[in-house]
C-alpha cells in the first residue's frame, strides 16, 4: 500500500542534499585561514538531479525507506548519496597564501542553505501532518 | 426450463451467484482483499522496524536526525491507518452480526 | 551521513582559530622577551594549520568536505631587530641587544582576522542547530 508519494521523497532527498551542503560549506569556514585552499560547494539542482535519477535513490541504510515503506539493506547510520559531488568552487581571488575562500559569500550561503533546509522540513511536515490528519478522521 | 417430448428436463439458471468461499482459482493480482490487508500490515511492520533503526542509530550516537524523525512520523502514520483499519473491519463485523438472517 | 559530521569541522575549525588567538597573544605578550629558557630572544610562533579531507560522508567521492586542523607550531627564525645598548644586561659583546621578531602590527591584525573567523565559525555551529531542531520537528 503505498502511502507516501513522490513528492515526500523528493523532500526527503532535498534535506539529506541540504545537510551535505552545510558540511560542505563548514568545511569551507573551517579552513579560512589554511593556505593555499580552495573552497568547495555543491550545485544543488545538479546533486538533487543526480540523487533522483541515480537509481532507486538507492540508500545503504537498512532503516531508511523507498516510497513504499520498504527497508533498504546495508549498514546503519550511513546514508550514501549517489551522484553527489563536491565540486571546487570559484571563490574570491587568491590572498598571498594561496587560500581563496570568500568569507562573506560562504556566510550567506550558509544561510540560504539552512533556510532551504527549514522550508523542506517545513513541507514534510506539514505534508504528514494532512496525511495523519486524514487518517484520524480530524480527530488530532 | 426446457419441455422436450416426453421429459422435462429442470436447468436452474445460472443467476450469477457465487459461493461465499473465495474463488479457487488466483485472483488478479493486487485484486484481493486479503492480500491488500496483508500488504497494509507487512509495511506497517517495516514502518515500525525501520523508525526503531534510525532510533537506535539517533541513541548510540551520530544517526541522521531528519531521518529519524521522518521515519518515526511514517511509523506514526502507518500504526494510525492501521488501527482505523482494524476500527472500521471490527465495525463491519458487528454491523454484520447485527443483521437477522 | 550526520549532523554530527558538520559539528566536528566547525568545532576544529573553532579550536584552530582559538589556537592562533592564543599564539598571537602569545607573541604580542613576549614582544620585549630577550632571555628565553631555550637562549636568546623569544621566537614568534607560527600555527601551520592543514586541510583534512573528511571521507566518510561521501565514500568513493572524488572530493570531499574538510576540516581543518593545526598540524604543528612552528617558530619563525627570522633574526629580530637589533638595538645597540651596551648596558643591557643580555648585551652580545658587541653591545646589540637582539629583540624577539614580533611585530606588534601584524600580531593585532592576525588576532582580529581570527577573531572573526572564530564568529564565523560559530555561525556556522548555530546555524546548524536550527536546522537540526527544524528536522526534528518534522515528529511533532
Amino acid at each position: 500500500m503505498k502511502l507516501f508519494d513522490g513528492t515526500l521523497t523528493r523532500v526527503e532527498r532535498s534535506l539529506d542534499v541540504r545537510l551535505l551542503r552545510h558540511t560542505v560549506l563548514a568545511g569551507n569556514v573551517a579552513n579560512l585561514d589554511t593556505p593555499g585552499y580552495k573552497p568547495k560547494d555543491i550545485d544543488f539542482a545538479s546533486a538533487m538531479s543526480a540523487v533522483m535519477n541515480g537509481g532507486e535513490m538507492a540508500r545503504s541504510d537498512g532503516g531508511h525507506l523507498d516510497a513504499e515503506g520498504n527497508a533498504a539493506g546495508g549498514a546503519a547510520g550511513q546514508s550514501n548519496l549517489p551522484g553527489l559531488r563536491v565540486i571546487e568552487s570559484g571563490g574570491a581571488s587568491p590572498s598571498i597564501d594561496g587560500n581563496a575562500v570568500d568569507l562573506d559569500r560562504t556566510m550567506a550561503s550558509l544561510a540560504e542553505n539552512a533556510i532551504q533546509y527549514g522550508a523542506s522540513a517545513k513541507a514534510a511536515t506539514k505534508k504528514l501532518g494532512i496525511l495523519r490528519y486524514a487518517i484520524s478522521e480530524g480527530n488530532g | 426450463m426446457r419441455i422436450d417430448g416426453g421429459s422435462i428436463d429442470l436447468h436452474i439458471k445460472d443467476t450469477g451467484i457465487r459461493d461465499i468461499a473465495p474463488p479457487a482459482d488466483k485472483p488478479a493480482a493486487g485484486a484481493s482483499f486479503a492480500a491488500t490487508l496483508g500488504d497494509a500490515v507487512g509495511s506497517l511492520e517495516k514502518m515500525q522496524t525501520a523508525a526503531d533503526k534510525e532510533v537506535d542509530a539517533v541513541a548510540m550516537g551520530g544517526g541522521n536526525l531528519h531521518e529519524m524523525a521522518l521515519a518515526l512520523e511514517k511509523a506514526d502514520i502507518g500504526m494510525r491507518l492501521a488501527m482505523k483499519v482494524r476500527n472500521k473491519l471490527v465495525e463491519a463485523y458487528q454491523e454484520i452480526m447485527r443483521m437477522g438472517v | 551521513m550526520d549532523f554530527f559530521s558538520a559539528l566536528r569541522i566547525s568545532g576544529g575549525g573553532l579550536s584552530v582559530e582559538r589556537t592562533r588567538v592564543n599564539l598571537a597573544t602569545s607573541n604580542l605578550a613576549n614582544a620585549e622577551t630577550t632571555r628565553t629558557a631555550a637562549g636568546g630572544p623569544y621566537k614568534r610562533l607560527d600555527p601551520i594549520i592543514e586541510a583534512v579531507p573528511f571521507n566518510d560522508l561521501l565514500p568513493g567521492s572524488p572530493n570531499a568536505p574538510s576540516a581543518a586542523v593545526v598540524s604543528s607550531i612552528a617558530a619563525d627564525n627570522t633574526p629580530g631587530r637589533r638595538v645597540y645598548s651596551p648596558g643591557h644586561p643580555d648585551a652580545d659583546p658587541e653591545g646589540f641587544v637582539t629583540f624577539p621578531n614580533v611585530n606588534p602590527i601584524h600580531e593585532v591584525v592576525n588576532l582580529m582576522s581570527a577573531s572573526r573567523a572564530y564568529e564565523a565559525n560559530s555561525t556556522a555551529v548555530e546555524t546548524l542547530k536550527s536546522m537540526a531542531l527544524r528536522g526534528l520537528d518534522i515528529s511533532r
